[in-house]
């Protein structure tokens, strides 16, 4: 029985070939679709599980709180003395390590050079996440200063081979290190991603005072692993206090975090999580659900739309002995087999666009054969989807009374088919319309911020890792790069200009309060030209000046700044920030340097010779950009022999703070256009099939003087009829949720009636387009060949 | 083995009524042929269809060898009706997708018949019916004989007690009728019982006897002597 059936099923898909095609290949389509967001959201979701207890590992974080007590900010910034405090006084705590990203550092074997991102970290940072060694012993890799771990990737581009234990590297062009350790390559969804692991004890051995506890400086993260029956609410409460014993100016306060959560859910509004990534991950969800179920109601409404050609089949079983239950199997099974087909198209799919996927959003997805879990997965897929997409025909079908199909009578479909089918299609075209214009919405959004002025020369400007003699021969740089007209200018800064990078509290001006000390500023030290370079706007006095010694105690402010400070006349008025008095030179225009979804905050840019990191260069734009690049390049390499060239253009560095409205942009447009092109798929599928059934009834019109255009009109009519209902449906739901949507971003567009109303029209029109070909079609063929047929 | 009385079955549509049945009594003895005739509309297939179990009436009684059929419920109906019946339709109704041999062979899955035996019985079958070489064809692939003749060899294959056949030869040029008519008077004689309905009166006087409808009544009954003395 089941081989006969499965026969059946087999001649029925060969047999109807198109309308199997559209099946198969719908349902394929919906399902990679499906199977890929799914994936990405697996990938989300496992950010930072590849610790050795997941449940138990935690981040340290530091509630900052206003100048009303409030908690104002939740960051995981701490500073360097907690991690060996928990250790020591709680039992509780398994593991502790500091942790420092260094950026990308050189790390050179002999004259094989590169530059890979590396952090320091304590020992106990090996406890805490379950790195696999290929060589080396987890135990000792990091207690000794002169000791590094590399991963495999890493050990192969510098020695070609990842048997390198004990071999020797130069770190940063000053110190050598002994390879202790080999690790496998680590995933890309983890937080703490390097290419090298320097301990703790040489970062230490490099500047003296991080080996003072330091209850200020939060330039450190802080990783823990407790022991398995901790409490964390109760251990949260008993440190809740412990810097303020330590520090008791400070009104930070420490609470431990899962880390594990923490990639998902890195929104804080007063201390609590509110959400954050994993918003957008249950929209891709949704999508991915959606997606499926649009591919599913097409497998749905083409099997009971070939239920007529069906019935005579069930009711000559059923006549013959056949139960219910045994059609039901039989109609189930076929979708299953329908199902297992689309399904492995669709892992080919899936794989084929794999690396495309990965490109696009800068993640390394990929499927594991070796999981079972991701056989259980699918598994799991291709059952419900079989089970969805084939329960509706195979129950409608088996209640057929066997006399009444045979002799053809009461049969039309039944009312009950008909409009459960029409439901369907509405359904599914209401959700291709609200993801239309959810998309249209998107893309205008980020448009939106896009197009918003940043407020300085962001496009002229270049930026290069300030290193090794750039401290103390800028000024040679400046010359010379002067001098080779490929550069008009160019500054110095602890940061780039692309985002925030550090902020300070603690700050008085005329008039502040003991609470306004709490008050946040962004900022950002420089020496001269900052203003000259970046072409940020000045409102009020002047730029640090070389002609003003006094200078080397100064600061700007931006009009934000000003605003909180309540400054009347700013310029000249004397500030105390970081516990030193200073003048205030120049107020400029608010630009964007934090979220571009944001409104301004205050930001104080003051002149402090030793503290730099970057190099900011404004291009003189009469040469062309390879041509200024070239120049660049080659005056800094003379300057600073040691170190490669990097330079990275700030608009790039730009474009990635809107990396995740990027991701989304990306990602609703691709998902939204399938959704439609499966509804569309379905609904072509519909009109053939409709247009084959009534065949007939076209001749016998034919025959009788209707026109093309009259029986084009017939066949397209009940399917627009149904698009439209849709549209009239979906509009008001889209324009609700997307409404909210907006509502998170300060800056925001707002949805213009124009695009609903071309939404709309498109839909139509593809609808029409695609129903219509059939329709012309049938409304064409010669209406002999059409009675013939029956 | 089948006696009928007062039997009565209604069509309710939106608009109309319609008595298909209204009050038929009849009987049938094992080992019997009967036709059914009357004009188009007079509920032949509706009482075809009743004593197939393919359909309900509304009242009377319907006993097959003194078990009461009506009584039962839907999944008894269904199991008496593969173990005791076989259906020849008017258009044949093989299942497309089918060869021959399975549509032949299917009855039988139907009835848990093990593989070994269903091979032996369909090929038994199949070389009865001189269809042999087809046994792989698809039905759109034969005649409408060599069809027919597939959809007897389906009904007969289970050895049902009784055979039911509305109007077997009314899409079939008389030759082939004819065959068909062998086929079922071959089959009569080696002791199937069997009910017909049909509009030709030739096919007609290959039974026993033939019972005449009207407006669902039974009009009259005539014994076929020239058939029927060489049965008792
Ligand atoms: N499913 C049905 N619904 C409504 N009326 C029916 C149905 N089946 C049969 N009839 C009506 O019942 C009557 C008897 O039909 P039928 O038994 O098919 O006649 P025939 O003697 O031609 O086989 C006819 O008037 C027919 O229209
Ligand atoms: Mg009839």
């Amino acid at each position: 029985m089941f081989k006969l059936n499965f026969k059946i099923a087999l001649r029925n898909i060969w047999k109807n070939k198109t309308s199997s095609l559209i099946n198969i290949s719908g349902l394929a389509i919906g399902l990679a679709a499906c199977l890929l967001l799914l994936l990405y959201v697996a990938y989300e979701y496992d950010y930072d599980t590849q610790t050795i207890d997941t449940g138990q590992t935690y981040k340290v974080m530091i509630n900052g709180r206003d100048a009303n007590g409030e908690v104002d900010g939740t960051a995981d910034a701490t500073p360097n003395a907690i991690a060996p405090l928990l250790k020591q006084n709680y039992p509780a705590v398994k593991a502790a390590a500091r942790i420092e990203g260094q950026g990308k550092r050189l790390i050179a074997n002999g004259a094989q050079t590169l530059k890979r991102t590396t952090y320091f970290a304590d020992p106990d940072l090996l406890n805490i996440f379950d790195y696999h060694f290929i060589y080396g012993d987890k135990r000792t890799a990091l207690t000794e200063p002169n000791s590094v771990i590399v991963t495999a990737s890493t050990a192969r581009m510098l020695f070609g081979t990842t048997d390198v234990l004990n071999r020797s590297v130069r770190y940063d062009d000053k110190t050598d290190l002994k390879i202790t350790g080999v690790i496998k390559d680590l995933p890309g969804n983890t937080s703490v991603s390097f290419d090298f692991l320097l301990p703790w004890s040489l970062n230490e051995a490099y500047r003296s005072w991080i080996k003072r506890p330091d209850w200020g400086n939060l330039n450190y993260k802080t990783i823990i692993r407790m022991n398995p029956e901790t409490d964390i609410k109760q251990f949260n409460r008993s440190v809740k206090g412990v810097i303020k014993q330590h520090a008791s100016w400070s009104s930070n306060e420490m609470v431990l975090f899962p880390l594990s959560k923490l990639h998902l859910y890195d929104t804080f509004v007063k201390g609590e999580s509110t959400g954050g990534r994993i918003d957008q991950l249950r929209l891709f969800m949704g999508l991915a659900i959606g997606i499926l179920l649009i591919a599913c109601i097409n497998f749905m409404n083409m099997a009971t739309a070939k239920s007529e050609k069906r019935a005579k089949e069930v009711g000559i079983k059923k006549t013959i002995g056949a139960t219910r239950g045994s059609l039901i199997g039989q109609f189930l099974m076929e979708s299953m087999v329908l199902t297992v087909l689309s399904t492995t198209l669709a892992i080919v799919l899936i794989e084929l666009c794999i690396p495309f996927f990965n490109r696009l959003l800068d993640i390394q997805l990929g499927i594991n054969y070796s999981n079972s879990s991701i056989w259980i997965g699918l598994m799991g897929v291709v059952l419900i989807t079989g089970l969805i997409s084939g329960s509706y025909p195979a129950f409608y079908l088996s209640s057929f009374n066997p006399i009444q199909i045979l002799t053809k009578r009461n049969i039309k479909n039944g009312l009950f088919s008909v409009n459960l089918r029409q439901i369907l299609v509405v359904g599914q075209f209401s959700f291709a319309v609200i993801l239309i214009i959810a998309t249209t919405v998107i893309y205008q959004q980020i448009q939106y911020i896009k197009n918003r002025p940043v407020g300085y020369e962001i496009n002229q400007l270049v930026e290069l890792p300030q290193e090794g003699l750039l401290y103390d021969k800028l000024d040679v740089l400046r010359e010379r790069l002067a001098k080779s007209g490929a550069v008009l200018s160019l500054y110095q800064s602890s940061g780039t200009i692309a985002t925030e990078t550090s902020w300070f509290s603690g700050m008085e001006w005329p008039g502040s309060s003991e609470a306004d000390k709490l008050q946040n500023f962004s900022q950002l030290a420089t020496t001269y030209d900052f203003v000259k370079t970046t072409g940020v706007k000045l409102v009020a006095g002047r730029d640090f000046s070389r002609s003003f010694a006094s200078d080397s105690a100064a600061v700007l402010l931006n009009r934000s700044a000003v605003k909180r400070m309540n400054l009347k006349d700013p310029v000249g008025q004397t500030v105390v920030a970081h516990g030193n008095k200073v003048t205030v030179v120049g107020v400029f225009e608010d630009f964007i340097l934090g979220s571009p979804t944001l409104k301004g905050s205050p930001l104080v840019v003051a002149f402090m010779k030793g503290w730099g990191g970057k190099v900011t260069m404004r291009m003189n734009p009469s040469n062309s950009v390879t041509e200024n690049i070239a120049t660049i390049e080659k005056i800094v390499k003379e300057v600073n022999p040691a170190y490669p060239v990097e330079l990275t253009f700030v608009d790039q560095l730009y474009a990635e703070k809107l990396k995740t409205q990027r991701v989304l942009g990306i990602l609703s447009n691709l998902f939204g256009g399938l959704a439609i092109f499966i509804s569309c798929l379905g609904l072509f599928g519909l009109a053939s099939y409709s247009a084959e059934q009534r065949t007939k009834e076209i001749g016998v019109r034919k025959v009788l003087g209707a026109s093309v255009s009259s029986l084009m009109q017939l066949l397209s009519f009940s399917f627009l009829k149904m698009v439209a209902f849709a549209i009239i449906i979906s509009v008001p739901i889209a324009n609700y949720v997307m409404n909210n949507w907006l509502q998170n971003f300060e800056f925001h567009t707002s949805i213009s009636w124009l695009i609903v109303l071309l939404t709309a029209a498109g839909t139509l029109a593809i609808a029409l387009l695609t129903v219509s070909f059939q329709a012309y079609k049938a409304a064409n063929a010669n209406p002999v060949d059409a009675l013939k047929y029956e | 083995m089948i006696k009928i009385e007062n039997l009565e079955k209604v069509y309710k549509t939106e608009e109309i009524e319609t008595t298909a049945l209204n009050g038929i009594n009849m009987h049938v003895k094992t080992g019997e042929f009967v036709s059914i005739m009357g004009p188009s509309g007079c509920g032949k297939s509706t009482l075809l269809n009743v004593m197939g179990l393919l359909d309900k009436p509304e009242s009377g009684s319907y006993k097959f060898l003194e078990t009461e059929l009506l009584s039962m419920n839907d999944k008894q109906r269904s199991n008496f009706r593969k173990q005791n019946m076989g259906f020849v339709f008017q258009n044949f109704n093989l299942i497309d997708e089918l060869t021959v041999f399975e549509n032949i062979e299917l009855p039988l899955i139907y009835n848990k018949v093990p593989a070994t035996e269903r091979k032996r019985l369909v090929n038994e079958i199949i070389e009865r019916m001189n269809i042999v070489n087809r046994s792989g064809h698809f039905p759109q692939q034969l005649s409408g004989g060599q069809q027919q003749r597939v959809a007897v060899a389906r009904a007969l294959v289970t050895k049902p007690k009784l055979v039911l056949a509305d109007e077997p030869t009314g899409n079939l040029d008389s030759s082939h009728g004819n065959e068909v008519m062998e086929l079922l008077c071959e089959l009569n004689e080696q002791g199937t019982t069997i009910v017909m309905v049909t509009h030709s009166s030739h096919d007609a006087s290959f039974s026993n006897r033939i019972i005449n409808l009207k407006d669902g009544h039974v009009i009259s009954e005539k014994i076929n002597k020239s058939r029927t003395e060489e049965l008792i």
